[in-house]
């Protein structure tokens, strides 16, 4: 090597140890960024208006280049993350002593197995059921049963009032109503057993429904006439969303209590059930017209 | 930070003429008597290439006729084998001339050469000492033989900053000054002194470079 490269090298070396960073270059003065950072589309479908005007899904969101705009994403991830957070809740042993129902508990013992195992969802296990037998009125007319289902935030939020509404609505139908019963990691068909059990003509279970996008508090009635195991979704009557922003749960009781009394008075439930009777005193629920879309609830605010 | 680099010239033509025409010679500068043999070299870097001339003459019986820097520099060259210089050795003997074009060609590939000054690349300092100045330059600078000499190249402004922080960091004396723009848009200057004090002006030289380079523009309060 030169002399030259020698010492040039050693200088390099020295400049670098000593690392002469320079000043900072005054930055000019930064702009406002927009305040909308997509554009908002000049031209609107007016197909895709009047399809979200009917419906909560996701039509008619516009888009940005070939994607979604921000805060329709942080939205949909927002919904989707209540309604995981709804599907992991777990209903606590001690919520139906706390609000005087009878404990029960279907076969499984985890929450995961209640996930995977829906079978063991449908049936008892024996100690619920010795005490069912022991505890519980039979030969009644509506056996309620408030469960967690695949919500139990539902569950444990308005249960209790969707519960106690049907309870006082049946009753003042002049139905008997049986023990109010509080089942854990229950799936719909569990009513079965339960109705079987006490002799109910109509068993009745409300229960926390799989959450859709951004509703973890909704609940669903499930209603069948002369339970007994082996009956089928045919033989059933069910009402869905209930909640605030839906059906709210005094609304949804009172339709329930009618549901239970025609299934009395026609001695039968499900397909076979004539409803056209009941447009009247079950609303709109039983019509098949216009309904607006319910509510949605802004979970992401978006400067706009 | 990576400068202070070295940028490697590229030697891009070596042609001889064993037997060259007298009135090519004549026309180039030579002396017919005496100089018989060519070796002609294009090199993309031209200070370089005249120390490295100079570095032949030190090692053979070889004359530099001919050496010329091409307007603008390489990147604006008249075809790919021509660079920034063309430099042309002569000798009486085919053999001093082939030692003579050794000794450059070895000079340009391990000793004298342009450094990078930013990280880019993008601005080149030469701050180069011949310890021993051979004929080609003591004639050049008017200094004896043996002399030592700080050859300092840059881009017009950073050379003009460096240069005073050059004569004052080191005994040196500046033998020439050449403003910009050289045919290359440089700007060079030639500093002598004792060996010691040459090689701390080009060290100066090159730092200031560097620092200039990195910041331009320089602050003030406006």
């Amino acid at each position: 090597m030169s002399a030259t490269r020698e010492r040039m090298a050693a200088l390099k070396a020295r400049l670098e140890a000593s690392s002469p960073a320079p000043p900072p270059t005054p930055i000019e003065p930064v702009l406002a960024p927009p305040r909308r950072v997509f554009p908002t589309p000049k031209t609107r479908n007016r197909f895709a208006e009047n399809a979200a005007a009917h419906t909560t899904a996701l039509v008619g969101i516009g888009h940005v280049g070939t994607r979604y705009a921000t805060d329709v994403i942080l939205q949909f991830q927002a919904e989707l993350a209540v309604a995981h957070q709804a599907v992991a809740t777990e209903l606590s042993e001690s919520f139906a002593a706390q609000h005087a129902l009878l404990p029960l508990q279907s076969r499984v013992t985890s929450h995961r197995e209640f996930l995977l195992r829906p079978d063991l969802g449908r049936r008892l296990d024996e100690a619920s059921l010795a005490r069912l037998r022991s505890q519980a009125m039979k030969g009644i007319d509506v056996q309620p049963i408030l469960a967690d289902g695949l919500s139990a935030t539902a569950c444990m939020g308005s249960g209790v009032q969707l519960l106690q509404s049907f309870i006082r609505e049946c009753e003042a139908f002049g139905l008997s109503v049986g023990t109010p019963v509080c089942a854990r990691f229950a799936r719909v068909w569990l009513e079965d057993e339960i109705g079987e059990t006490v002799q109910a003509k109509v068993a009745a279970i409300l229960l926390g429904e799989r959450p859709g996008l951004g509703t973890g508090d909704g609940l669903s009635a499930y209603l069948v006439h002369a339970p007994k195991l082996g009956k089928t979704d045919g033989d059933r009557n069910m009402l869905s969303n209930i909640h605030t922003r839906g059906t709210r749960p005094e609304e949804a009781a009172k339709r329930l209590a009618v549901l239970a009394r025609a299934m009395l008075e026609q001695g039968t439930s499900g397909v076979s059930l004539d409803l056209g009777k009941l447009a009247k005193e079950l609303g709109d629920s039983g019509g098949r017209g216009y309904r607006a879309p319910q509510e949605r609830v802004r979970l992401v605010e978006v400067p706009t | 930070m990576s400068v202070l680099v070295p940028i490697v010239p590229k030697v891009l033509a070596v042609r001889r003429l064993p037997r060259a025409a007298p009135a090519l010679l004549l026309a180039y500068g030579a002396d017919p008597a005496r100089h018989v043999s060519l070796g002609i070299v294009t090199c993309d870097q031209d200070d370089p290439t005249y120390v490295a001339l100079d570095e032949a003459t030190k090692h053979a019986a070889v004359d530099v006729i001919f050496a010329r820097s091409f307007y603008a520099g390489a990147a604006h060259s008249s075809g790919r084998n021509s660079g920034e210089i063309m430099g042309i050795l002569a000798a009486e003997n085919p053999d001093e001339l082939e030692h003579g074009l050794r000794a450059m060609l070895r000079c340009l590939e391990h000793d004298a050469c342009f450094y990078s000054a930013d990280d880019a690349g993008s601005v080149t300092v030469f701050p180069h000492v011949v310890a021993s100045l051979g004929r080609y330059l003591s004639v050049k600078s008017g200094l004896p033989e043996g002399e030592a000499l700080a050859y300092l190249v840059a881009p017009p402004l950073e050379a003009t900053v460096a240069l005073d922080a050059a004569l004052k960091a080191a005994e040196v004396r500046p033998v020439m000054i050449f403003p910009p723009p050289t045919e290359t848009n440089f700007a060079a200057a030639w500093l002598t002194g004792s060996l010691n004090a040459c090689q701390a002006a080009a060290e100066a030289y090159a730092e200031t470079v560097v620092r200039v380079a990195m910041e331009p523009r320089e602050r003030w309060n406006r």
